[in-house]
């Protein structure tokens, strides 16, 4: 029988293509495995909430693949059920969710909020823990909908940042569309998309149409972002406005996941990819690339990590980190690796291999 | 009407792997479905009304190739919903 997972003990939930494993640790020296859950499906993103640590959400197909997209709910460590119903749009609207990309906890206060993220692209938010859901009709049905394209992984919603500072305020990024933030709760939305080149489009630098891969809160708690795009890596500003590129000094201007230090300001970790047409890491070495300046200057990190020949992926949610000091930083690769660092990043160790392909990684603490 | 419900779904009838109801075309099983066991109407068709990618529906032994609602049913006619093989 699998360890219980045990009350302060870091929780890593794992999506993979074939169902979805915690890998769980007091020490962050051991870990034990459990799962998988809702076994054989893609579990396109798991997270423990981190305002109860003990609830685990999960986006994947209901039961199989062709019963369409469902929301999971259950303890942490406990095979999680389809809630009541999942995310729609609304009626006459001929859009239909056929996907779940992404679930993200909302307010501290508000423990019953959940959001997720849709392809077709498009935010939802339950007040019940995902039994029901409102369609952001605001932003869902926009007027530029009817010209968004799909990147290549579909035209799907996969970043949603709500802000601890104050709930109302919610900023989502969709591929190939760009970000939107809203400060009233989703009734209105801005394009948020000065700065970031769109280098697949005539106009480099459009008003929407740019390929946001992956947007996180920068720690410094005022509103400033980290985003890793198609087109490079980019740091906005408290006061919003411009992003600043500031892909100088990493191998490539492209890469998926982003994930900001939760507590200490302008730090960053990415995992950059040759390109568009190579999504491996550069040189056959897997790296993760670290600032501590907003991105004015990154450090290339190898120590643990495999290379030479190691000619790997990583996908939009595969970087997390945890809430502790020193910060546990993880990776899940598109082979079925999983590795974790417990030292800000600088050290890592592969905790699990032979998995399914890794869709996500998402670190919290059991509570 | 029979309708025969496949393992992925019976959560949602209690077990139960076929279900008799007294209607007269395929949108109705769809609707007195969901009137019964909430949620089961959206595993077989999307918000839009369409049949999901690789979800399959026969009446008797024949696949219904057309739209859903365009099929008529006759007394004593079975019904089957069923995932496609989706293999190679």
């Amino acid at each position: 029988m699998a360890p219980k997972i045990k009350k302060d003990s870091v929780v890593v939930a794992v999506g993979t293509r074939k169902g979805g494993f915690l890998f769980h640790s007091s020490d962050r020296r051991k870990w034990s495995v459990a799962g998988p859950f809702m076994a054989g499906q893609s579990v396109y993103h798991m997270i423990l909430d981190p305002r109860d640590g003990r609830t685990l959400y999960g986006a994947a197909p209901h039961l199989a693949e062709p019963w369409g997209p469902a929301v999971y709910r259950g303890r942490a460590g406990e095979e999680p059920k389809p809630t009541a119903a999942p995310p729609k749009f609304k009626e006459g609207s001929d859009l239909a969710v056929s996907r779940v990309w992404h679930v993200e906890a909302g307010p501290e206060k508000d423990v019953e909020t959940i959001y997720a993220g849709v392809e077709p692209a498009a935010l939802f938010r339950s007040r019940d823990r995902g039994d029901t859901w409102e369609d952001i009709e605001w932003l869902n049905y926009h007027p530029t909908r009817k010209d968004w394209q799909p990147g290549g992984g579909g035209l799907c919603l996969h970043s949603i940042l709500v802000d601890p500072r104050n709930p109302k305020h919610l900023v989502v990024g969709i591929s190939a569309v760009g970000a939107f933030e809203s400060k009233d709760s989703g009734r209105s939305w801005s394009m948020e998309n000065r700065g970031v080149r769109a280098e697949f489009l005539p106009n480099k630098y459009p008003e929407w149409g740019q390929c946001v891969h992956k947007l996180a809160w920068d720690a410094s708690r005022d509103g400033s972002m980290f985003q890793q795009n198609h087109s490079g890596t980019y740091h906005r500003g408290p006061e919003g406005g411009s992003w600043t590129e500031v892909t100088k000094g990493l191998p490539s201007d492209f890469g998926f996941p982003i994930a900001a230090h939760p507590h200490r300001k302008n730090t960053a970790f990415v995992t950059p990819l040759v390109g568009a047409g190579n999504r491996v890491v550069p040189k056959g070495q897997m790296a993760v690339w670290k600032t501590t300046n907003s991105g004015k200057t990154w450090r290339r990190i190898t120590k643990g990590l495999p290379g030479p020949n190691a000619y790997l992926g990583i996908l939009r949610e595969g970087l997390s980190v945890d809430g502790e000091d020193p910060l546990g930083v993880y990776v899940g690769t598109s082979t079925g690796q999983l590795f974790a660092s417990r030292d800000e990043g600088e050290s890592w160790k592969m905790i699990g291999d032979l998995l399914p392909p890794i869709l996500s990684v998402s670190a919290g603490t059991a509570r | 009407m029979l309708v025969r419900i496949p393992p992925a779904l019976r959560s949602y009838t209690g077990g139960e792997d076929e279900v008799v109801l007294d209607v007269t075309d395929l949108p109705g099983i769809l609707r007195a479905l969901e009137a019964s066991f909430p949620g089961i109407r959206d595993r077989v068709v999307d918000e839009a009304g369409r049949r999901r990618p690789y979800v399959n529906v026969f009446v008797n032994e024949d696949l219904v190739r057309e739209e859903l609602s365009s099929v008529a049913l006759k007394p004593g006619d079975i019904v089957h919903i069923l995932p496609s093989v989706a293999g190679g």
